[in-house]
């Protein structure tokens, strides 16, 4: 099943101009559970496919979500960006299989 | 007719009665167009006190190092008309943080020639107090020596020389300042550079309410309705009980529902579960959301933890060179398939047309719309039609702009192997296809800074207006 399926949200957002964070938000607290222990859905295997040194996955389970925290590859707004806000680094995550 | 200003007017009656508070959120951008018939329903509800936000980090590193507004004059002068029309007709107390998108003394004083010109326009009379957020240089560098800032992500440790090079640094002003422009017993605040939550936390903290609570109603309602199921920029209603609060869109049609606020929780956030604060932090592990019917929720749990080293969230700018871009788009099969390699074909051509200085190198940046430019992987599939964008950032107007105009000559009549469309590899939507767009910035401060003291950081003052 991939993650476009299973979630409601799949959003991109800047936390501040270094960090960029993706949250996915679940109707179902099943799918949540079963994405939350998804092999590709460990901090490592999202690092690789984004590209950058270390990811975080905060389990947000009030809101059946879960977030990703990564360090963004430009600052934002710096020379070479290419999404200042942030708004459309959620498409890395769209396909993956959970 | 009473002559006691706004702030003196509801302490003293929130004294007489007791009771919630009413706080309303005007907008969480205000200069973008506050939407009127939800800011007038929250008129309605004999407030204690009406916030707004006027900017953040977000819009880039433009606005704060060019001293320049994201909002347009027009629009931003509409919604400071309003609020500050609403509030004093009421004589309820008004709250402004980030004045000007950046919050430097420069943003902060664009925006009270504004507000001083639309009192006189209408006639307003009232006391303004202002706080501002410019973080001396030289306690910057002291604090960088002793070790006291930290990097946040990937921000490299500030130096001596990247201080002095900011076009502006400042820092986010608390609930401590705003309470100290309270003081001043005004019926206007405005801030500089400050933590959207310091607008709507500080009259609590005044009045002696537990601050868990009241800063997370402040971290949800700053957003005004984004928090309610779609999201939403009506104005937002935060009623504070004590150790709990209500939330309510003054848009009927916007509902806040447990899962909406608690889903909120999330946005613009690096952890859900703790927010940081020059005082301290707010742990939201134990948080309830609870409908009381189904466009109203009650939210407790909030628990503040104060810190006795205060810190503070500080921000820079600086100019990086000036930037000049070209727009144009392309239909050309052979050209979309190839677009990579006559990328590399035409710049070296640039390179040697427009030699760069050796001591401060241009940089140049070919962007191929549809071709994976955005979202951060690329296109399993070409596409019909791409669209072009080359940036310049020089070391001044006339070099950005030599740049991108030899770019769009060269890149429209580029030759290369299998071209058919041998007159042109470009559509323009425009003429001059190649734009000067000011002078180009980077954040160079993204830190937090330890101090003993933040009082002396964000200095307080007021004035008569009209």
């Amino acid at each position: 099943m991939r993650l476009r399926d299973a979630a409601r949200v799949i959003r991109s957002k800047n936390a501040g101009p270094t960090q960029v964070t993706i949250d996915l938000m679940f109707d179902d607290p099943k799918l949540y559970a079963r994405a939350l222990a998804a092999s590709s859905m460990k901090p490592a295997v999202i690092a690789q496919r984004y590209g950058v040194a270390d990811a975080e996955v905060i389990p947000y389970p009030a809101a059946s979500a879960i977030k990703i925290v990564l360090p963004r590859r430009v600052i934002a707004g710096s020379p070479g960006d290419t999404d200042v806000y942030g708004a459309q680094q959620h498409r890395p995550m769209i396909d993956v299989e959970i | 007719m009473s002559t006691e200003t706004s702030f003196a007017r509801v302490i003293a009656k929130w004294k007489a009665e007791r009771g919630p508070l009413r706080i309303l959120s005007a907008s969480g951008q205000l200069g973008y167009g506050i939407i009127e018939k939800a800011f007038r329903a929250g008129l309605e509800r004999d407030l204690h006190l009406i916030g707004a936000d006027m900017g953040s980090v977000d819009p880039g590193p433009y606005y704060l190092g060019s001293g320049k507004l994201a909002t347009a004059r027009r629009s931003t002068k509409r919604d400071l008309r309003m609020v500050l029309v609403g509030a004093l007709t009421l004589k309820v107390p008004l709250v402004i943080g980030t004045a000007g998108t950046a919050g430097g003394d420069v943003h902060l004083d664009q925006t009270l020639e504004i507000i001083r010109e639309i009192a006189r326009e209408e006639g307003l009379t009232f006391r303004l107090a202002t706080i501002r957020s410019e973080m001396p240089r030289d306690l910057v560098k002291r604090q960088a020596k002793a070790g006291k800032i930290t990097s946040i992500g990937p921000m490299p440790a500030l130096t001596d020389a990247e201080i002095d090079g900011a076009a502006c640094i400042v820092g986010q002003a608390g609930t401590e300042a705003f309470v100290r422009a309270i003081d001043l017993m005004p019926d206007v605040i405005i801030a500089g550079r400050a933590c959207d939550t310091g607008i709507y936390t500080c009259l609590p903290e005044k009045l002696g309410f537990p601050m868990g609570p009241a800063l997370q109603m402040a971290k949800i309602i700053e957003c005004a309705s984004l928090a309610c199921e779609g999201g939403g920029r009506d104005a937002m209603l935060g009623t504070l009980e004590g150790d709990s609060f209500i939330l309510e869109s003054m848009n009927p049609q916007r509902r806040a529902t447990p899962m909406s606020v608690a889903a909120h929780g999330l946005y613009e956030q690096a952890d859900p579960l703790s927010v940081a604060e020059p005082e301290g932090v707010l742990y939201l592990q134990d948080s309830r959301f609870e409908a009381i019917d189904d466009r109203r929720c009650r939210v407790s749990g909030g628990r503040w933890v104060p810190t006795k080293q205060f810190s503070v969230k500080i921000e820079g700018a600086t100019r990086v060179g000036s930037r000049a871009i070209m727009v144009a788009g392309s239909a050309d099969p052979v050209f979309i398939e190839k677009a990579d390699v006559i990328a590399g074909l035409v710049e070296a051509q640039i390179r040697e047309l427009v030699p760069p200085k050796p001591e401060n190198p241009y940089t140049l940046y070919f962007r191929f719309y549809g071709l994976g430019v955005v979202g951060g992987q690329p296109v399993t599939q070409k596409p019909e039609e791409v669209g072009v964008i080359v940036e310049v950032i020089g070391e001044d107007e006339e070099e950005a702009r030599a740049v991108a105009a030899t770019a769009k000559q060269y890149l429209l009549h580029a030759p290369f192997p299998g071209r058919i469309s041998t007159a042109g590899n470009l559509g323009f939507p425009f003429t001059p296809p190649e734009l000067t767009a000011g002078d180009a910035y980077r954040f160079s401060v993204y830190h937090i800074m330890q101090v003993d003291e933040l009082a002396p950081l964000f200095p307080v003052a007021v004035e008569e207006v009209g």
